[in-house]
């Protein structure tokens, strides 16, 4: 048998220095090359999960353990886990003004590579990289000149993020509302993009509130979450389910 | 007259008698009488120097030839050590001489009668023509630990472009060092006033830049806050011709217990004139950075347009930065703004690079080169801003 890209065994999460728990036994099995998805109303955890997968600081995990391609995931820093082949796309991208987003994306693509203990990449080579990523998702050059994010538009923005996915070519994908902010004719672009990027040694985590997404990026496993933890699992049929029914049958509580 | 009763400190009396030394009585009395500043007189209130400065070198310094470490390929260059000047290259279009230091009457601020007093000569610079190739001025101070007074003044000729660069070095550990450089800014003329201070780490700086601008003038300034113990710039510029614009920049890098103190007093005293100001600090471990400034527009100074601006960014919780801005506007048709900012690191955007496999080092000073690329953007001067760049690359390196 494979290993798992990841397994999130009976994960709980608090707000650190806070009484507030957030993830309350959160378990969840995701093979490579399987594409998952993640629904849930707002306020139920998801988000949360997405960034204690990456790494972000000001969370306590009080119970259970996160397997990334059997290596114990919450050992390593953010950074670590970006080399090791984790990527979470944002919901909100953050703005960073005064550095020029092709001088990140060097920054960031050479930073794990020297992890690694790979050698840096060679100017063109890295040029071409970019240009061509940059074609696919419709991505102008002139974007790549501007600071990282500032001043995009929220389909700017997620173009972005797919971008660096697919320069950084992950072994894991998180996207954390990747549809939120984008219209119709973004999605798809978007969608396209991540759907490139499907392929047996990759997996994805797709964190979404609308089931709109799943007709673009068509998962192969659905999981509820309702208060911090996986209420139900089933194949894409659940997410119309959903849908048409809403999640107050599946975890009990009016919307 | 109203008797002032202050009981002096050493290094108070220490300076007095080095003004006496100097020949500058007049200085030395009013001295004795005031004290160094203190945090109750209000442009000093931050930079209290009773306290600041209790520890003053019993000697002026005395002539010696060490030659600048500081060098930029290609400039003219013009070295002052220990207050005389030792070396001026032949730049077509410039005449260089020293003088003896003219007598000054005395004011209200210690400082700037010390600087006045103490200095023995005036290196007086005249530009003629437009320059190809940029004025170094390189201060050094050397020798046992000494006070040093050096005064440069330059003047310019109607509608002539250029740039001089100064900087302050040298291996007087516990120096204290005072700088007076005045710059007149003629009708059209254009120039650029750069100053790095890369002094010893517990040397004591304090400089004063004066500027005149004539009309249509164009002044863009940039100085540093890094290397010394304690610092203080203090800039005056008065507008005088119509149509004189001026940028004013700084740059504070200060970790330990460094402090470093810009104040600056832009009078826009004629109409249609213009001017802003970039100021940017980082402070990490116990040290402060203090910036002050004052716009004062005349009553008659109309259409003046006058932007402040002081930013902060505090690396750890002990280190400080204190701003203060100051408009007296006495025209009712101006545009004048101030704005100060002061904050931490964003860990967002921290997190934003290291999720990308950015180490929080690096993804640290990233964020900082970010939070200074508008003061180097700004700098067209190609070796000043590699100069620039290297200073802050050191900083961060000895701060890792």
């Amino acid at each position: 048998m494979t290993t798992p890209i990841l397994e999130i065994k009976n994960l709980h999460v608090k707000v650190e220095e806070e009484d507030k728990k957030i993830l309350k036994g959160v378990d969840l099995t995701l093979p490579a090359g399987e594409v998952h998805a993640i629904m849930g109303r707002n306020g139920s955890g998801k988000s949360t999960l997405s960034y204690v997968l990456a790494g972000k600081e000001g969370y306590e995990v009080t119970e259970g353990e996160i397997l990334f391609m059997g290596k114990d995931l919450l050992e390593m820093e953010a950074d670590e886990r970006a080399a090791a082949g984790l990527f979470l796309a944002f919901q909100y991208p953050i703005e960073i003004p005064g550095v020029a987003t092709m001088t990140f994306l060097k920054a960031a693509l050479n930073a794990q590579r020297k992890t690694r203990g790979e050698e840096e990449l060679k100017v063109p080579e890295f040029m071409k990289l970019v240009k061509d990523a940059a074609n696919q998702l419709e991505i102008k050059q002139d974007m790549l000149k501007r600071p990282l994010n500032v001043g995009f538009s929220g389909g700017e923005k997620k173009r972005a993020e797919i971008l660096q996915m697919a320069l950084m070519q992950p072994s894991l994908c998180v996207l954390d509302e990747t549809d939120s902010g984008l219209d119709i004719d973004a999605l798809k672009i978007v969608s396209d993009g991540v759907n490139h990027l499907r392929d047996a040694n990759r997996s994805m985590l797709v964190i979404t509130h609308y089931q709109r997404l799943l007709n673009y990026i068509v998962p192969d496993r659905v999981h509820v979450f309702s208060d911090g933890r996986v209420v139900e699992s089933g194949d894409r049929e659940l997410a119309l389910e959903l849908e048409k029914k809403g999640y107050a049958e599946f975890d009990g509580t009016a919307a | 007259m109203e008797q002032q009763v202050v009981k002096l400190t050493d290094a108070e009396n220490q300076l007095a008698d080095l003004l006496k030394a100097a020949g500058a009585n007049d200085a030395s009395n009013a001295l004795s009488a005031h004290g160094l500043p203190h945090r109750r007189i209000e442009e000093y209130h931050y930079t209290d120097l009773r306290t600041l400065l209790r520890d003053v070198p019993s000697d002026l310094a005395q002539a010696n030839d060490r030659l600048p470490d500081v060098q930029f390929e290609g400039y003219g260059r013009i070295v002052i050590v220990n207050g005389k000047l030792v070396h001026a290259d032949e730049i077509g279009g410039v005449e260089i001489k020293s003088a003896d230091a003219a007598a000054k009457s005395v004011g209200n601020d210690q400082i700037i009668n010390l600087m006045d007093g103490l200095a023995q000569n005036q290196i007086e610079i005249t530009i003629n023509t437009s320059l190809d190739k940029p004025i170094h001025i390189a201060h050094v101070h050397d020798g046992p630990d000494s006070v040093v007074a050096d005064k440069v003044r330059v003047t310019t000729a109607e509608g002539v472009h250029a740039t001089i660069v100064e900087t302050f070095e040298g291996a007087n550990a516990r120096g204290l060092r005072f700088a007076n450089f005045a710059l007149d800014v003629a009708a059209d003329a254009e120039m650029l006033h750069v100053q790095l201070d890369q002094n010893a780490e517990g040397a004591r700086q304090f400089v004063q830049n004066t500027y005149d601008l004539h009309e249509n003038a164009n002044l863009r300034t940039l100085a540093s806050h890094a290397n010394f113990k304690l610092g203080r710039t203090d800039i005056k510029a008065d507008f005088k011709g119509e149509g004189a614009h001026a940028d004013f920049a700084g740059l504070t890098l200060l970790m330990d217990q460094q402090h470093g103190d810009f104040t600056l007093n832009v009078n826009h005293g004629v109409p249609n004139t213009t001017s802003t100001e970039t100021f940017k600090s980082i402070v990490r471990d116990r040290a402060k950075a203090i910036f002050q400034g004052k716009i004062i527009v005349a009553p008659d100074a109309q259409k003046t347009d006058a932007q402040m601006m002081s930013q902060g960014l505090l690396l750890s919780e002990r280190a400080e930065v204190l701003v203060k801005p100051e408009l007296e506007i006495f025209a009712d048709d101006v545009l004048c703004a101030h704005g100060a900012t002061c904050g931490e690191l964003d860990e967002d955007a921290l997190f934003y690079l290291m999720s990308r496999g950015i180490k929080r080092a690096e993804a640290e000073s990233m964020l900082i080169r970010a939070f200074l690329a508008e003061l180097f953007d700004e700098m067209e001067n190609e070796q000043v801003r590699d100069k620039l760049g290297d200073r802050v690359d050191a900083w961060l390196a000895a701060a890792e």
